[in-house]
């Protein structure tokens, strides 16, 4: 009971927070109504998409300063547990999806159990390790089309398919995940006001001095990747559903697990608006630079250097990005 | 039955005999004072009862129960608390927030963690800076955090580590205020690490003198101004002709 209200509270957010916050949500809510191009929503989609991963991955690598650069695996094991379960089977997505997040957890005690055991930069390079192995292993594994992947054709049913989650507009996409977007906000203000949350923010400042405060260090970190691990595999999950089209490669690469920690070191690791201002910069930012690009075929890679260029302006200037920077001004306007 | 019981204790870091056979007991309700030159072995001692670091040999027992090896957080649990020589607190924290991690030891709700936690800053007279950042207060009051943090864990036991270093005169007799408030309110024993002779003449029941990882000496403070080994290695001729009158 306590955690559903501390889930609700935001009481100790500034106002001009929430009221932005709440205008933002509203502007999601109706955007849809003033008939966009598909191009828009499907950007918007990303967003979701992205924020959702990033505040998964705020929870151990913000709160918990353990930089995870491995996210990919987990949006894998839900996307190929939903994937395969619906083809196979016919086992709708709100059955998949838990069963892909149990798996998901499962697989992140396994690792996170030695992994944690592990110290800073041995912790990133393990879990880009674990992630790329996994998606190796899916390369090679027939029953989940290997290297080909799976396809889920949407001529089987008959969309509008709540159960399966499979329609033919994307609007309905839209608003399933704009749903999760706000559960996810209310599972992070949950956690970040929680006992766990407080552990993890001793624990990213000095483990010893943690340890002397009673925390299982090892323990309060397998917990929390678990909970990040859960967030990633319930979008993974949605992401089969919507993509329709799953590959190792694409699903599964190095390259979405660096966007997802990169998303929310922009935004602001470690606050709980951070990873959704960073998904709002760089998910518009990818998608209009890959269009605008697409028509000068030579140019491909340089979104990449863009962002290599914002991380090493953001670290150098304010590590604690965006969102450190709003804190930095407030607080000295406060002086 | 002693609250503390150091039997024979051995910590070797390499080569280095940084604690060599150590033994002393300690009652409830002391308040102990551990002193002696810098790298006498004294934050070993402290880090070896916390079971932060495994100890080599020797054995060390809480409230009658073998802790020999138990691990920090697990001394925590069992009424352990400690403060640390150079770290302050979570910076990134709230002064209430950094009490509320110790808090949440005996508490899942996040409201309980809060009243108990404003009930040590009203008791360590911090309650002005309950919302501000640590890393914004003065180190004075930074070291006061880390000592309401550790109550914070409702300890029977508080290992102290240097809180009063770098105060000035005015600083130290707060904390001495503070350190006889946890002792003689709130029960709790308590021993403690100070170069500050100040300090530990005046608020200690006995001391403890370790020096190249040995005990040299154990009693009362008057006992200890007097003897000459302590004198040689540790105290000095000049601290002991200054303060002749005062401690007598
Ligand atoms: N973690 C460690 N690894 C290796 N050597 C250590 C470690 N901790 C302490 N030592 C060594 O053990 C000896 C005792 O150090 P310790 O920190 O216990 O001294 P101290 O009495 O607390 O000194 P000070 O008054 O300067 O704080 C020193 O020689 C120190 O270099
Ligand atoms: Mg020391």
């Amino acid at each position: 009971m306590e955690a559903l209200r501390n889930a609700f509270d935001f009481s100790d957010s500034p106002r001009v927070d929430l009221v932005i916050a709440a205008m933002v949500a509203v502007a999601l809510l109706l955007f849809p109504l003033f008939s966009p191009s598909s191009f828009a929503i499907a950007t918007i989609i990303q967003f979701f998409i992205f924020a959702l991963y990033g505040m998964g991955w705020n929870t151990i690598g913000g709160y918990g300063g353990q930089v995870d650069l491995g996210k990919a695996q987990y949006v894998g094991i839900g996307a190929y547990t939903t994937a395969v379960m619906l083809i196979r089977w016919d086992i709708p997505f709100w059955v998949s999806m838990p069963i892909g997040m149990f798996f998901s957890i499962t697989w992140s005690f396994i690792i996170g159990y030695p992994l944690f055991r592990l110290k800073g930069h041995y912790f990133a390079i393990a879990t880009i390790a674990t992630s790329l192995v996994l998606k190796d292993l899916f390369e090679i594994w027939d029953f989940v089309g290997a290297a080909r992947g799976l396809e889920i054709s949407p001529i089987k049913y008959s969309p509008p398919d709540f159960l399966r989650l499979i329609f033919k507009q994307d609007i309905y996409y839209y608003y399933v995940i704009f749903g999760f977007f706000l559960l996810g906000i209310l599972i992070i203000n949950w956690f970040r006001r929680s006992r766990l949350g407080f552990q993890l923010r001793a624990i990213k400042d000095n483990e010893d001095v943690a340890r002397s405060l009673g925390i299982n260090v090892h323990l309060s970190k397998v917990k929390t990747y678990a909970i990040a691990t859960a967030f990633v595999s319930m979008v993974g999950s949605f992401h089969a559903c919507y993509i329709k089209n799953i590959e190792p490669e694409d699903t599964m690469s190095l390259d979405i697990s660096i966007l997802i920690a990169l998303m929310a070191m922009l935004g602001g690791a470690g606050s709980l608006w951070g990873p959704i201002i960073g998904a709002g910069v760089l998910i518009p930012l990818k998608s209009y630079l890959k269009e605008w690009l697409g028509a000068r075929g030579g140019l491909v890679g340089i979104d990449l250097i863009i962002y290599a260029a914002i991380i090493m302006v953001i670290s150098a200037r304010e590590p604690r990005g965006i969102w450190g920077i709003v804190e930095r001004v407030r607080r000295r306007k406060r002086l | 039955m002693p609250i503390l019981d150091i039997r024979h204790l051995v910590k070797e870091y390499g080569g280095l005999r940084a604690n060599d056979d150590i033994s002393f007991t300690l009652e409830k309700g002391e308040l102990l004072g551990v002193i002696g030159p810098n790298g006498a072995g004294k934050t070993t001692l402290f880090n070896c009862i916390a079971g932060l670091h495994p100890v080599t040999s020797g054995r060390i027992f809480f409230d009658g129960q073998d802790v020999t090896l138990k691990p920090a957080h697990e001394m925590a649990r069992l009424g352990l608390a400690r403060t640390f020589q150079v770290y302050t607190a979570a910076g990134d924290l709230t002064v209430v927030e950094n009490i509320m991690v110790g808090c949440f030891l005996r508490t899942r709700s996040r409201k309980d963690a809060r009243r108990r936690a404003d009930g040590i800053l009203y008791d360590l007279k911090l309650s002005d800076h309950a919302d501000t950042l640590v890393s914004e207060l003065p180190v004075p009051a930074q070291k006061q955090v880390t000592m309401a943090t550790a109550l914070g864990t409702a300890p029977r036991m508080l290992l102290l580590d240097e809180v009063a270093a770098g105060l000035n005169p005015s600083e130290i007799d707060d904390i001495m205020t503070s350190i006889r408030h946890i002792h003689n309110e709130m029960g709790i024993t308590v021993m403690l690490i100070e170069h500050v002779m100040e300090l530990v003449m005046n608020v200690c029941d006995r001391l403890v003198v370790l020096d190249y990882g040995h005990k040299i000496a154990d009693g009362t403070p008057a006992d200890i101004a007097a003897n000459a080994e302590v004198i040689k290695a540790y105290l000095g001729e000049r601290y002991v002709k200054e303060h002749a009158g005062e401690l007598s």
